[in-house]
């Protein structure tokens, strides 16, 4: 896997501090758990379509987001954000506030839709061909000063890291690479890489905040 | 710990990283999430570990592509929703007080709260009465999905106990309560909101079916309030009349 990039992916250091831009036009893309997701999940599983489109709105970016830049390709991801949309949609009287923050588990389900994606089409024969038709840039757009404030404060954390801790985190999450693929791409013992993720999200965990 | 749960040779507590960060071929994924259910501590941890990577995707937020949302909106319309899944029940919950942890607790709380609206058995009719219903239902959802919900459950002094969700963020909590003694029929339960000014009427608990009461919604929570009920004639007093027949602090 090559790649020039910067991670995150278009995410340069200071891309929009406090007051570096106005607010979007629209309201897709916009900040995390603004709303209360928690109570619109409630209505979205009793089958309130109007309730569904807040969450789409509050979420949608988020989760193309994550599709795109585990995936890459355009169409992949938006075919994996409609899947993961959809199953919000029928799963979520299945969401468990025991079990972490609605934002949480929608992201999760992002995150592991396009990791299973990104895999299955790994073991199969054109992913040569992927490598190919990856790569190409595109920009991470966060349309609203709230979702510019919380990506500013994430790669603050993330920029507290070790450089290590980073790069494993970032190559995991952002690329979809698992700890043995990271420790070749790095040239560290795999122990050392699951280690360090472990060190390094605690550390993201409490500069974040994170209960 | 380490040899518990097939990881003879490994930690397992070292994947909890690559596990957040689903970094995990399929077969240690399954191990772990094995190991998970044996671990409290650790699933605790696998929590917050995923929080913080799921705040990973902040950076990442991207304008979808257009028509997105009216395909998404166009096939949810059609597909049909699953039911909210079995919580397994769990044995002694009842002798739990409060200081469990609050988010293991509010799965269980559901359960009980579904129960007793079963068994609240709304028999009403009216489109007027099926619209409170259903805010009043949307409120407690409210309460029971809020991140800070905690849950706990009180004996009452006479018999029976009660159990209590609460959100400071809501602003409210809610209260059900099995097994209460039966008062006569000139008498309710009502509940209270107790600061340093005293008592505050906070509503009338339902007449219970099957020895449980429908969950009622308290809102108006202040930090530092007590909770306490009481039986009172009819429909209910401005200031308590009788003991407390329960009463609680509630956790700030």
């Amino acid at each position: 896997m090559t790649d020039s990039q910067p991670w995150p992916p278009g995410g340069t250091q200071g891309a929009g501090g406090p007051g570096a831009g106005e607010p979007g036009p629209r309201g897709e893309a916009g900040g995390r758990d603004r709303g209360d997701l928690g109570a619109l999940l409630g209505q979205v599983a009793r089958g309130d379509e109007a309730a569904f489109g807040v969450v789409y709105g509050q979420v949608a970016g988020h989760v193309f987001g994550v599709a795109r830049s585990v995936l890459r390709d355009p169409a992949q991801a938006e075919e994996v954000a409609q899947e993961v949309l959809l199953e919000v949609w029928r799963d979520a009287a299945r969401f468990d506030a025991g079990r972490g923050t609605p934002m949480a588990w929608v992201m999760t389900l992002a995150h592991r839709r396009s990791v299973d994606r990104v895999r299955s089409e790994q073991a199969s024969a054109d992913r040569e061909q992927r490598a190919a038709r990856a790569d190409v840039p595109y920009d991470v757009v966060a349309e609203t000063v709230a979702a510019r404030l919380d990506a500013e404060r994430v790669r603050r954390c993330l920029g507290s890291l070790t450089e290590l801790q980073q790069e494993s985190i970032t190559l995991a999450y952002y690329r979809g690479c698992t700890y043995r693929e990271v420790a070749g791409l790095l040239s560290v013992p795999v122990g050392t890489v699951k280690t360090r993720m472990r060190d390094g999200l605690i550390r993201l965990r409490d500069c974040l905040g994170v209960e | 710990m380490v040899s518990r749960f097939g990881f003879r040779r490994t930690d397992p507590h070292t994947l909890a990283g690559p596990y957040a960060l689903d970094a995990l071929g399929d077969a240690d994924r399954a191990r772990f999430e094995r190991h998970l259910g044996g671990c409290p501590s650790c699933a605790q941890e696998a929590r917050g570990l995923r929080e913080a990577t799921s705040q990973l995707a902040d950076t990442l937020v991207s304008q979808p592509p257009d028509g997105m949302r009216e395909r998404v909106m166009a096939t949810a319309a059609r597909t049909r929703q699953n039911p909210p899944a079995i919580l397994p029940a769990r044995a002694g919950w009842r002798g739990r007080a409060a200081g469990r942890g609050p988010r293991w607790g509010i799965a269980v709380a559901c359960g009980v709260l579904a129960l007793a609206l079963v068994f609240g058995g709304f028999a009403w009719r009216t489109e007027q009465q099926l619209n409170q219903m259903r805010a009043r239902s949307r409120a407690i959802a409210t309460v029971l999905n809020a991140p800070d919900a905690s849950m706990m459950t009180v004996t009452a002094n006479t018999r029976g106990t009660a159990t209590i969700v609460m959100s400071h963020r809501a602003g409210a909590l809610v209260f059900t309560a099995a097994r209460l003694p039966a008062l006569p029929s000139s008498q309710r339960y009502e509940l209270w909101l107790m600061d340093h000014t005293g008592a505050h009427a906070a509503g009338m608990l339902p007449e219970p079916r099957a020895g449980m009461t429908a969950p009622v919604i308290v809102s108006g929570l202040r930090s530092g309030d007590k909770f306490a009920v009481s039986a009172e004639p009819g429909a209910g007093s401005s200031h308590p009349t009788s003991r407390m027949i329960l009463k609680v602090a509630l956790p700030s």
